[in-house]
């Protein structure tokens, strides 16, 4: 029985065209038994940044807590909103900081970062559990059902899609790969982030 | 009867074969050449012949390659997990499985039968290991059909379940895995027996066999009474298959539904596990048996009220 | 013996308060016992009579606070204040929490190094109970830490009053003052730094009870234009914030006013300078 699989559940994250999308599956369990249909695993750090966090359920609660804290002395000292290759490197740090004791969670991250001429452009990265950093230019896939992320992901990912367009692709891989895993699933959710808005969506997957 | 003269005899079609083996001995022919094991041709030595691996413990070598909880890397991965259960009432017996088949967490297949039907009035469940299942209970309906042939009669489902029962406990020890029910119709009524791999066989009216047992149970153990309808007790073996379907990680996808009634079995049908909780079994969208889909139900009633 | 060497020691450390690198210990001896005279806190609270006013007042819906910078010339680049998140020049008036505020009087190193013990302690409480500090006990944190400068070896007390004006769930507005020693206390309306008394009796008067944040606010401008140095108000001298609730959300909201927000505001008192001055200053 593996710590990583003890509770169940996977994240994935795509670029588009002007925008990115990050979807979790919505299962909590212990092993087996299923217990929440409804848990939360991706969280907005600002109004542009989203992180997902897979893996242990009590640690996605305390990491998310954590990077809350990290996050929030940044802001009030800075005075800006912290930039998504910023926050990656904070993920990083924290989570080699317990190098020898690790929090089981492989995180996972999806931004808009300012440019220089005032646009913006996606980002998306994920590390392993103790902070190897993964920045991707088109997916990055973590938690229980990441192998079946993979093969979902490469077949259906293409580049330049628009936010519509991205929300169907990332959706289908999503969906199809939770149900060939046992420890994820029981639904779906799935964060667009543009420029100017974020379109949330909660799909109907299958509940078993 | 006949195992006195196929031990002492010099003559008969066993003793026959015998000979032509012996004197065939070299390896020019394998076990195989007179006939296959999938064909039973084995059975011409009396009871199967399996070979097995020359290594001084078997069926350790086998636990070593098979066992999931010793070491979840193991390169043999048995397909557990599964929610099977069957309950007897006035009406026959119902018998309502799932349908997937999971390799450690990967959901391997979701379209695997698990109700073998052993003949036209007896079927088995399949839990644990599906080839043991499969290839025993096709088994035991060579056995059943010999019993008819021999006896004038129907086998019971006693006797069946007991041959069966029988038969594995010969190879107890060896790392079969199988964990079936057996239910039929005879002159006793309707019959419900568990038979496992260790040995155990038990009558009784309700049972349910798997990862996701103890769901099942607590649906089929609160709904439950002798004197439910056809109607009743069908939606409830479906309803018991979907609670488990839905909690436990490794039982989904469909549940397929049989009734077995004094004249033979009938398969009633196949329903998908996430339809039912959004849909539920009719055709009208929106009666799903799901939590969240129930709440809204009554909120919309109540709201109309 | 003792006592003159004290006296000889008074002498020498009020003179050059702020740029000795002696320790309280070379000083006055040891930090650990009492000194009568509460010589350890007097030169703190010297150093803090002459730094720039800060005013607060606790209103029914909202708690205002006014700062006058000391730190002021054509020549500080103050660039960040204008476009910055959180307004203010980071001189006087920080944000603490979302639902507190701090403004600071007396050693600005001392106070910077205060204003992090806060937010640090302000995230830690949030990372224990999942909820903003209530403001009594962000105080509490700061004068704990503050107390334990004054009775444990070899250190010096923080050269820093502060004055916390924020919101909670419990006591909805508050307003706090601490000082050097450890000692806090909440006030409906007070004063530190320089004519602090002055203001005070002030605030004395013409504060009432119910009053509301909008008359909070011009309390504040008339008593800060009263007791600051300069004849009139600018944003080059004066630092603003008002915390209050948001109607929609419910939640505190903290406003540190930029430059040119506080410009506005004068203006809109009537407080706000007049052209000939502009012309007159260069």
């Amino acid at each position: 029985m593996s710590i990583m699989e003890y509770n169940g559940g996977s994240v994935i994250a795509m670029v588009g065209k002007d925008c990115v999308a990050i979807a979790s599956d919505l299962r909590l369990g212990n092993q087996a038994l299923g217990i929440s249909s409804n848990f939360q695993k991706i969280f907005p750090v600002t109004d542009r940044i989203y992180l997902g966090l897979p893996g242990l359920a009590t640690d996605v609660t305390t990491l998310r807590e954590v990077f809350r804290f990290r996050v929030n002395m940044y802001t009030i000292k800075e005075e800006r909103e912290i930039e998504p290759e910023t926050f990656a490197h904070l993920v990083s740090s924290t989570l080699y900081e317990r190098r020898f004791g690790p929090y089981f969670i492989e995180p996972v991250m999806a931004g808009l970062s300012k440019v220089a001429t005032g646009g913006f452009k996606p980002f998306i990265a994920a590390t392993d559990l103790i902070g190897c950093l993964n920045f991707a230019k088109d997916f990055v896939v973590a938690g229980t059902a990441s192998s079946k992320l993979y093969g979902a992901a490469e077949g259906l990912w293409e580049p330049d899609l628009e936010p519509e367009q991205l929300f169907e692709t990332i959706s289908q891989t999503m969906l199809n790969a939770v149900d060939r895993d046992a420890y994820s699933g029981w639904g779906v959710v799935v964060h667009v982030i543009e420029k100017d808005k974020i379109t949330t969506r909660t799909l109907k997957g299958r509940m078993d | 009867m006949n195992s006195l003269a196929n031990r002492f005899s010099t003559t008969g079609p066993i003793n026959e074969l015998r000979r032509a083996k012996s004197v065939l001995e070299d390896d020019e022919f394998t076990d195989s050449a007179w006939g296959s094991e999938a064909g039973f041709g084995s059975l011409a030595k009396g009871v199967p012949n399996f070979t097995v691996p020359s290594v001084p413990d078997p069926s350790a070598f086998l636990r070593l390659h098979t066992d999931d909880y010793a070491d979840p890397s193991c390169r043999i991965k048995i397909q557990h997990g599964t929610t099977t259960l069957a309950f007897r009432f006035q009406g026959g017996v119902i018998v309502a499985v799932d349908s997937r088949a999971t390799a450690g967490s990967y959901v391997a297949s979701g379209t695997v039968k698990k109700v073998i039907e052993i003949n036209p009035y007896l079927l088995g469940t399949m839990a644990g290991g599906a080839a043991d299942c499969q290839y025993w209970e096709t088994y035991l309906g060579i056995h059943c059909r010999l019993h008819e042939l021999r006896n004038h009669e129907r086998i019971s489902v006693s006797a069946a379940s007991k041959y069966l029962s029988n038969l594995v406990y010969s190879y107890k020890g060896m790392g079969l895995s199988m964990g079936t029910m057996i239910c039929g119709w005879d002159k006793t009524g309707p019959a419900v027996f568990y038979v496992d791999s260790d040995g155990t066989r038990l009558k009784g009216d309700i049972f349910s066999v798997g990862s996701g047992s103890t769901f099942a149970y607590g649906v089929l153990d609160q709904g439950y009474r002798w004197d439910l309808t056809d109607e009743e007790a069908q939606e409830l073996g479906r309803r018991s298959i979907y609670a488990a379907g839905h909690r436990d990680a490794f039982s989904g996808n469909t549940c397929n539904l049989y009734h077995v009634k004094e004249d033979g079995w009938k398969f009633i049908g196949n329903y998908d596990i996430s339809k039912l909780h959004y849909d539920g079994p009719g055709e009208t969208p929106g009666a799903g048996y799901g939590y969240d889909v129930r709440v809204e139900r009554s909120a919309a009633i109540a709201v109309q009220a | 013996m003792i006592v003159s060497k004290i006296r000889q020691c008074v002498h020498i450390a009020a003179i050059s308060n702020r740029h000795n690198n002696l320790t309280v210990v070379e000083k006055l001896g040891r930090t650990t016992i009492f000194s009568p005279e509460g010589k350890h806190f007097e030169y703190a609270m010297e150093a803090i009579s002459h730094a720039g006013t800060v005013l607060g007042v606790l209103a029914k819906d909202g708690v205002v606070l006014a700062a006058e910078k000391k730190v002021t010339g054509k020549l500080l680049d103050l660039s960040g204040a204008k476009e910055g998140g959180y307004g203010g020049s980071g001189e006087k008036i920080f944000l603490l929490n979302s639902n507190v505020i701090g403004g600071v009087a007396g050693l600005t190193a001392d106070a910077n190094s205060l204003i992090n013990y806060a937010r640090s302690a302000a995230q830690q409480h949030l990372l224990a109970y999942n909820e903003d500090i209530p403001v009594e006990l962000l105080a509490q944190r700061l004068c704990d830490m503050k107390q334990s400068y004054t009775q444990y070896g070899g250190l010096r007390p923080f050269g820093a009053s502060l004055l916390y004006a924020g919101y909670d769930q419990q006591y909805q507005f508050q307003l706090y003052h601490s000082d050097p020693s450890g000692n806090y206390s909440g006030w409906k309306a007070t004063c530190i730094g320089a004519n602090n008394g002055t203001a005070q009796s002030l605030l004395k008067q013409e504060y009432k009870d119910d009053i509301e944040v909008k008359a909070a606010i011009s309390l504040v401008l008339k008593t800060m234009s009263k007791t600051m140095d300069s004849t009139t108000l600018g944003s080059e001298k004066l630092e603003f914030a008002v915390i209050t609730l948001d109607p929609e959300t419910k939640l505190p909201k903290a406003k540190i006013y930029r430059p040119d927000e506080i410009d506005e505001l004068l203006q809109a008192e009537g407080l706000g300078k007049k052209e000939e001055d502009d012309a007159m200053k260069s």
